[in-house]
């Protein structure tokens, strides 16, 4: 699992699918930046199967973007991918509320 | 080094308080946890930020064996010792007015008279997980503040204490040792095995 954190966005034609790859804590916080401006769709897919671990400063970047890209853009966000253990983060902060596992669509 | 720091952690400590599952502070007498009865205890001197992945690195060796649970294991195990250095590293020096003087993800040495420890042992079916630093500011109520603020379902980004209610959702027998001003140690257990909806589990 690579350490160092990019994202990288595939357009659909339905979806925008954003995928996570590294590690998601303060060292990721500049690349969320323009996040927002580059998602078109109205379905927004996170995809974490290239994700390692997400701390408490991780969690803070997502439910900023995702509130962001709800806020600013109406989107509708699904989570796939996600390990056991981010799984588990996602349930116990709040993120599962704002954006479902994929499959629970 | 660690012959130094390990005289500094034995000495008797006071304010020992764990939490209950419901964020209670249990004390009088708190519950002793350690990692006595363990056979192999492994202590690491932490010098600065830029020791934190080796350092995780390492408790993940610590944890012996292949498979679904012990790669689960080394995940929340990662998770634990990353948010147990980043308080150790960013939250817990604060300055005379009680400010953070570190931001996090700041590249930091520790300064003159700073220590951080970290101590892990692994039996097989749970890995004892603790982390010291010399700054000894984290309170009984702090922590209960914090775990109260986050238990609560709000969504907001900036949620201060998620690092810590984390802690406490993921560790069995979660504690905090505190000899104020002087050093606070936080640790607990994570298991190979947790019980369905205990520690973590899903």
């Amino acid at each position: 699992m690579e350490q160092q954190f990019r994202i990288e966005i595939k357009k659909g034609s339905t979806s925008d699918t954003i995928h996570f790859h590294g590690n998601i804590d303060s060292h990721a916080d500049t690349h969320f930046d323009d996040l927002v401006k580059s998602i078109s769709k109205r379905m927004v897919v996170f995809d974490f199967s290239s994700v390692g671990r997400i701390n408490s400063m991780g969690i803070a970047l997502l439910l900023r973007s995702i509130k962001s890209l709800k806020a600013d853009k109406g989107a509708e966000i699904s989570i796939q991918g996600e390990s056991q253990t981010n799984a588990m983060l996602f349930k116990m902060t709040g993120i599962y509320l704002l954006a479902p596992e994929a499959k629970r669509l | 080094m660690i012959e130094r720091l390990q005289n500094k952690y034995e000495r008797e400590t006071s304010n020992m308080f764990s939490l209950s599952g419901h964020g209670r502070v249990i004390c009088s007498p708190a519950q002793h946890v350690s990692c006595s009865g363990f056979e192999e205890i492994h202590e690491w001197p932490v010098l600065s930020s830029d020791d934190k992945e080796e350092i995780i690195s390492r408790v993940e060796r610590v944890i012996e064996g292949d498979g679904g649970p012990h790669d689960f294991l080394r995940q929340r195990a990662a998770l634990m010792m990353d948010e147990m250095l980043e308080n150790a590293l960013y939250c817990a020096p604060r300055d005379l007015d009680g400010k953070l003087m570190y931001a996090k993800g700041e590249k930091r040495s520790l300064t003159s008279g700073e220590e951080i420890l970290v101590r892990s042992a692994y039996d097989g079916e749970r890995l004892f997980l603790e982390v010291s630093d010399s700054w000894g500011k984290l309170s009984p109520e702090i922590v209960q503040s914090f775990i109260a603020l986050n238990l609560t379902n709000d969504t907001s980004a900036n949620r201060a204490g998620r690092g810590l209610y984390l802690m406490w959702r993921f560790m069995k027998d979660f504690y905090v040792n505190l000899v104020p001003g002087l050093k606070t140690s936080v640790g607990g257990y994570l298991l190979l095995n947790p019980d369905t909806h205990e520690y973590g589990a899903i």
